[in-house]
């Protein structure tokens, strides 16, 4: 998969979806997918957000769920992040499971103290399970600009309370879905708005779940370890081909899920290839590389033979226009010579 | 749709005994006692406070129990509701312990949340009372959702939201106003308007002439009583109760009352006028509720001063378990913030 940003925001929010697995679902359709499953196996699953209903959803992930699941399990709101955030969680509280879309993952900053404050302390201090799952669209290469196109991740990975599920394809996509609704807590699941129509699955999709906390080694190699996630995951792969021919073998590692995260799978391949490089699209600064990159010297550090590498956006808001948002967010020649350069020390 | 002021003030309280008659003996009888024992655990709380019992600072509601109690006692018991820190009278009413309250108020293992959160955080869900975060206004949503959830399964349960007057200047609770609107969820938001929201007073929060106003801009029903007639807010809140319960959607009931204590205990409150304690102090609701009782003859004056003495009984009992109860180990801290 090229990752030649040829189309923009628009072009993507007019297209139409719906849940019918033809065998080559694209990552948006195995969410829909997913949902439609869950919808059908548990009455007590709805849906809630802006535009999901008669809309079906500003990328519509949920088109026709209106016509099939009526207005009681697909429910339009207001404008009002905080309200139906909060709305989803006195429902999980009695017992329903609420599937809330946010329409961009910019927007869930109007939801903050929902999330924090209610849904992801409430178990810890009372006992009460809070199922609810969050979805949302994220990150850039559409050219969006600042308040459309970021990575929300890590303002949520430092909340106890909270998973963070963040699928890289379509398969993924769907059985990380369904365990995320059937699971007892509240579930941030990040969805790449720049793969929802770019990724086709290579045949039909289990609607098996797919447990959270188990990475991925999407790529077996033998002399670096990149540790990824998203879009990350297709990067990694197109360079771990080109630096094949280099001589250099890649081990790339999808961990799929943030918190909790596979430890065991990241540790176990380090001691192996005794070098790593952490890769994702948000700013480096404070991104989830940095614990993932702690964690490798914690737990292997005797076993490195260089300082872990992290890549990451640059530290500024994500720009809109295309040379601007190209130079903050990795691109594939520098992601190709830091790795090199790790790998060669 | 119109909101409305309804006139029911203390000075009433003499001559609408008549009405009393009329009512069920054995709620009259439960509203009396829930305000009492909430009066008395208040009380003797704010006595531990001061002898050092208690963890961090006190909020109590004096002068909310009208308010309180007679919202609360409008619910069945299969109902919701999601209170805030000046409703002990609605949890005591609706079955919490008062040693409970004091427990949690200390940070023991016996508190609802076994000490994990504290002090005014003690709802407990298995009376369908939410336990609500420190800023008051999360629960408003969080009370939609509870009645929507009742809603999705087609049971007539409602819930109230209750909130003080500053909490209405939050997004959260137009943003559950507008949801709770617009999908007619059966809910009655109660506000509790004590006239200060710590120290900043109504007419810095609002130009609105009363909160109930507000209802307007939802285009449902809102109506202000006087937070001091237990028996007003009863009521007004039943009519909301009964409206939500037949699918009709939700309406607001402004209790109008005052904030007899600082936010807190630890707030000595200097910034209120003098003159409005001494104004409001003559509007006990506890006292002019037992007065109307006396005065309508629904009990004597024997057994009003034998339900304070048990009551002040209950609260001494409630403490001294309280205080024997064991403070909670830290070797399962990690557990719990994930559930299985």
């Amino acid at each position: 998969m090229a990752f030649m940003p040829t189309d923009t925001l628009p072009a993507i929010l007019n297209q139409d979806a719906g849940p019918k697995d033809n065998g080559q679902a694209t990552y948006l359709e195995a969410v829909a997918l997913a949902l439609d499953h869950e919808m059908q196996r548990d009455p007590d699953t709805f849906i809630i957000g802006e535009d999901v209903g008669q809309f079906g959803g500003a990328f519509k992930v949920t088109k026709g769920f209106l016509d099939k699941y009526g207005p009681r399990r697909v429910v339009d709101t207001p404008i009002a992040e905080t309200g139906f955030t909060g709305l989803a969680a006195g429902a999980a509280l009695v017992g329903l499971r609420p599937i809330v879309e946010f329409q961009f993952a910019d927007f869930i900053s109007c939801a903050f103290d929902p999330i924090i404050n209610v849904l992801a302390r409430h178990h810890w201090r009372t006992g009460d399970p809070m199922p609810v799952t969050m979805r949302a669209p994220f990150g850039g290469r559409l050219r969006a600009g600042p308040t459309h196109s970021q990575s929300v991740e890590s303002y949520f990975a430092h909340v106890p309370g909270l998973k963070i599920v963040m699928p890289g394809t379509p398969q993924d996509a769907a059985g990380l879905l369904i365990s995320s609704i059937r699971d007892n807590n509240p579930v941030l699941y990040l969805e790449n708005k720049y793969l929802y129509r770019r990724l086709k699955a290579a045949g039909p999709l289990s609607m098996d779940p797919i447990p959270l906390g188990v990475a991925n080694v999407v790529r077996p190699g033998r002399d670096i370890t990149l540790v990824t996630y998203s879009a990350g995951v297709h990067q990694g792969l197109e360079i771990a081909d080109e630096l094949d021919k280099e001589g250099i073998s890649v081990e790339v590692i999808d961990v799929r899920t943030l918190v909790p995260l596979d430890v065991e799978t990241i540790v176990n391949s380090v001691k192996k290839t005794s070098r790593a490089v952490v890769l994702h699209e948000a700013a480096k600064r404070m991104g989830y590389g940095a614990e993932i990159a702690a964690t490798i010297q914690e737990e292997a550090f005797w076993y490195l033979d260089q300082p872990v590498a992290r890549i990451g956006a640059k530290n500024t808001p994500t720009p809109t226009s295309p040379p601007l948002e190209d130079a903050v967010i990795p691109q594939p020649a520098e992601i190709a010579a830091a790795i090199r350069a790790v790998a060669r020390a | 749709m119109a909101t409305k002021t309804k006139e029911a003030p203390a000075a009433a309280a003499a001559d609408a005994a008549d009405d009393l008659g009329s009512r069920d003996r054995d709620l009259l009888l439960r509203i009396y006692r829930a305000m009492v024992l909430t009066r008395a655990v208040e009380d003797r709380m704010v006595a531990m406070y001061k002898g050092g019992d208690l963890l961090g600072s006190l909020y109590t509601g004096h002068w909310h129990e009208g308010i309180s109690v007679g919202a609360a006692s409008t619910l069945r018991a299969d109902d919701y509701m999601a209170p805030i820190h000046r409703d002990l009278g609605a949890h005591l009413y609706r079955g919490m312990d008062a040693w409970q309250v004091m427990a949690s108020f200390m940070g023991k293992a016996t508190s609802p949340t076994g000490g994990r959160d504290g002090t005014l955080h003690y709802g407990r869900l298995d009376l369908g009372h939410y336990n609500l975060p420190s800023h008051i206004p999360a629960n408003f949503p969080v009370a939609t959702g509870m009645a929507f959830a009742a809603k999705y399964r087609g049971q007539d349960k409602v819930c109230l939201a209750f909130c003080g007057d500053g909490s209405t200047s939050r997004a959260d609770f137009h943003e559950a106003l507008s949801m709770s609107s617009v999908l007619d969820l059966p809910n009655v938001f109660v506000i509790e308007n004590n006239q200060f929201a710590y120290s900043t007073p109504i007419s810095m929060q609002s130009k609105s002439m009363q909160f109930s106003d507000k209802a307007k801009a939802y285009g449902i029903p809102g109506v202000t009583v006087d937070g001091t007639d237990v028996l007003a807010v009863h009521d007004a809140v039943a009519e909301g109760v009964e409206r939500a319960r037949a699918g009709k959607g939700p309406s607001i009931v402004e209790g109008i009352t005052m904030r007899m204590h600082g936010h807190a205990e630890h707030d000595p409150a200097d910034y209120v006028p003098p003159a409005m304690f001494e104004e409001w102090s003559k509007k006990d609701p506890v006292e002019l509720f037992e007065k109307r009782l006396v005065a309508a003859g629904v009990i004597d004056q024997a057994t009003a001063e034998d339900t304070r003495k048990q009551a002040r009984q209950a609260a001494i009992d409630a403490r001294k378990k309280a205080l024997a109860d064991p403070m909670p180990t830290a070797e399962n801290i990690e557990d719990g913030v994930y559930a299985d």
